[in-house]
């Protein structure tokens, strides 16, 4: 990470309320009624993991950094507060998302290698000529407004695993639900540092429920993937399973912390619902779906050219 | 509640890729095919993207530009103004993308306007904006400045200097260095020629084209940054993880350049750079630098050449016009085991500064004319080059691959 988080761009021109980012997509769809009619797509969050899952496809076979597949995702968010989805091919622009985030997370892959990688994978939307990947990159730094460092939970979490005595799986834990918050839309809506807490909040609380289940996910989590689709399912009987006894030990240590704290409480607690609705939706994922539908878009609307 | 970024663990856990064959062929495959280029549309059809192109416009239509005051290969510079203000001044870097485009947008372009765009501080030079301009090239608008910079000041024998002036030109550039490690950023390229100055004589620190982020620990960084000449011992010898302590050493090269006219330790080769640092400031070895043999390009030392480590004495024979105080400034500046190096921040709370003679007032620093064409030159090198022909292409090896 690098500059204050306080000071940055992120926060002073990325950081959205619920009703601007909805009066924003009000205004994309607005604009092209027709359009959002003749291309249905599923759920924002739906395609979200739909296009992680593409991420970490294209990652796999460069040595990727989980961090600069965030950034990507990110990259995505934000370029599509300033674009209709519909008018974009989703590849190309996901695939430059990557590319320029790995630059940013310095990491860099030759610009040939990536679109080598992105051919394999769709060959139908991406085309060989690196050029275009070029232009897109230029296309997404403008509309980003060059505004390109992006603040991570990740730090926020490690910096607290000591001060809150958090436990291995604690972590992994709380990390992989980090890893999660990017299928929504909290990067725009929630600091860093509110993201952090509200995962360590999940994992302090959920985890002991469920020992067995979780080295699973936390070994899904370190390899530096997504968690896995059951884990959702997981979490949601976490959820349910919770018992009314008296909160242990450990879990008071943090509702002290954060009692004192100056944390936005309300924020951490509408970040634990998003995830949790998250959670619910996945269920309904289908990557075949997803697919065909972003297919027939790109397709019928020749955007791939 | 501000949480510090430091953290034991770090976010940086790769995704190993399993076969490098696979990886070298798929490269291999793509360079075939991409000999037969399609042609080239525009990535996205115009549609809804007026809005934004519209913002775009007029950020790009408040600036004017006047005329072009340097051209590299990778950028062009301009002298303009703003649109309703003819008095205004500014620099307008015009990046060369399309020299470029099969490569995508060069990693200098790329740092400096990621790290402009955040770390603002009177002692680094100001990123007003960024625009495109139709022919798709990527435009920064930053701050004017006609002052030139300090290595004009210090080549030109006409120009009179103290050490007044200099500590006042030390100050800036430590405040600016500080500000940058401060917000976690090295700089990896302090040189007279990077330190340009505003017309009210302050100080700024430019060109991160090789500017990064401080990397999570353990993981490794390249070397080949800092020009030759300003390039710390542990750089020379390879280091892949190193600190702030880097920039502190090319402080301390300026500082000495300042007071010397010359640049203190002028390599001609890596090679010859290290035997000269050995030399002036004596030869790493276990005991002055616990870890140094480790290094990948560390080189063992004849006994008998093995220089000891200068104590304070040599810098003040060396440097008489510092001053008792300002030679221990520079000495502590110069530690070669950058543990034992000053921080910026160290550095900034030396007696030095608050000893007489106090720093000079900027109004009164020594100018020079003739700094505008200075800026245009300075703004359109890449990182890392040395200006004397003699070295042209040696310095900069930086390319993809590495971290």
């Amino acid at each position: 990470m690098a500059a204050n988080y306080w000071a940055s761009t992120q926060r002073r021109h990325w950081l959205f309320s619920r009703e601007k980012l909805a009066d924003i997509r009000e205004a994309l769809w607005e604009k092209d009624k027709v359009a959002h009619s003749q291309f249905p797509l599923p759920d924002q969050r739906l395609l979200n993991i739909y296009f992680n899952q593409q991420l970490i496809k294209l990652g796999k076979r460069m040595s990727t950094r989980q961090q600069a597949i965030a950034t990507a995702q990110v990259y995505l968010k934000r370029f599509y507060t300033k674009n209709e989805i519909r008018q974009t091919s989703p590849y190309l622009v996901l695939t430059t998302a990557f590319y320029l985030a790995c630059k940013m997370e310095e990491c860099p892959q030759h610009i040939r290698f990536v679109v080598g990688e992105a051919r394999g994978l769709w060959p139908e939307f991406i085309t060989p000529d690196v050029a275009k990947l070029g232009e897109c990159e230029f296309a997404l730094i403008s509309e980003m407004s060059s505004q390109l460092i992006v603040h991570h939970p990740y730090r926020t979490l490690s910096e607290l695993e000591t001060e809150l005595s958090l436990a291995t799986e604690e972590v992994a834990l709380a990390w992989s639900v980090i890893n999660d918050h990017y299928l929504t839309d909290l990067p725009l809506l929630h600091p860093p540092h509110v993201i952090a807490i509200m995962a360590i909040f999940l994992a302090v609380v959920f985890k002991p429920a469920h020992p067995v289940t979780y080295p699973v996910t936390a070994q899904s989590a370190l390899s530096g993937s997504l968690m896995s689709e059951g884990s959702g399912l997981q979490m949601l009987a976490a959820l349910s399973d919770k018992t009314g006894s008296g909160p242990p030990p450990k879990i008071q240590k943090l509702i002290g912390w954060l009692a004192e704290s100056e944390v936005d409480i309300k924020a951490v607690i509408e970040c634990t619902q998003e995830l949790v609705s998250l959670y619910e939706v996945w269920e309904q994922y289908s990557e075949k779906n997803c697919k065909e539908l972003l297919g027939r878009m790109v397709k019928s609307k020749n955007l791939d050219k | 509640m501000a949480l510090s970024p430091f953290g034991s663990r770090s976010p940086s856990m790769t995704v190993h890729s399993p076969n490098t064959a696979i990886r070298l062929r798929a490269t291999a495959a793509q360079n075939s095919v991409a000999g037969s280029t399609a042609a080239v549309a525009k990535p996205m059809p115009d549609g809804d993207r007026e809005l934004t192109e519209q913002l775009n416009i007029e950020v790009r239509e408040r600036y004017v530009k006047d005329k072009k005051v340097g051209e590299g290969t990778y950028a062009v510079v301009y002298v303009g103004h703003l649109q309703d203000d003819p008095s205004s001044r500014v620099a307008i870097k015009k990046i060369k993308v399309n020299a470029e485009y099969k490569d995508g947008l060069a990693m200098d372009a790329v740092r400096e306007v990621k790290y402009l765009q955040e770390l603002k501080h009177p002692n680094v030079i100001t990123l007003h904006d960024v625009f495109s301009s139709k022919d798709q090239n990527l435009s920064l608008v930053l701050e004017f400045l006609p002052g030139g910079d300090l290595e004009m000041l210090i080549k030109d024998s006409d120009i009179h200097y103290g050490v007044a002036d200099i500590k006042a030109w030390m100050g800036m550039l430590a405040r600016g260095v500080w500000w940058c490690h401060e917000n976690f950023v090295l700089h990896r390229d302090i040189k007279p020629n990077n330190l340009l100055i505003a017309s009210d004589g302050e100080v700024k620190l430019a060109d991160f084209g090789l500017a990064r982020s401080f990397a999570d620990p353990l993981f490794n960084m390249t070397h080949q940054v800092i020009t030759r000449w300003y390039r710390p011992p542990e750089l020379l010898y390879g280091a892949r993880q190193y600190s702030g302590a880097v920039d502190v050493w090319s402080m301390g090269m300026v500082f000495a350049e300042l007071l010397l006219r010359v640049p203190f330790v002028a390599g001609s080769t890596d090679l010859d750079q290290i035997t000269k640092i050995c030399e002036a400031f004596g030869t790493p070895t276990e005991d002055n630098w616990p870890g140094v043999s480790k290094l990948p390009y560390y080189i063992p030392t004849d006994k008998a050449q093995v220089v000891p480590l200068q104590g304070r004495d040599f810098f003040l024979r060396q440097f008489p016009t510092a001053g008792p105080v300002g030679a221990d400034l520079l000495m502590s500046m110069c530690a070669l085991d950058p543990r034992k190096r000053s921080t910026a921040v160290q550095c900034l709370r030396h007696n030095w500064w608050t000893m007489d003679p106090r720093p000079t007032q900027n109004q009164d620093l020594p100018r020079k004319s003739g700094g505008t064409q200075k800026m245009g030159d300075d703004l359109t090198r890449r990182g890392g080059e040395l200006d004397e022909g003699m070295f042209k292409n040696a310095a900069r090896q930086l390319d993809f691959g590495m971290k």
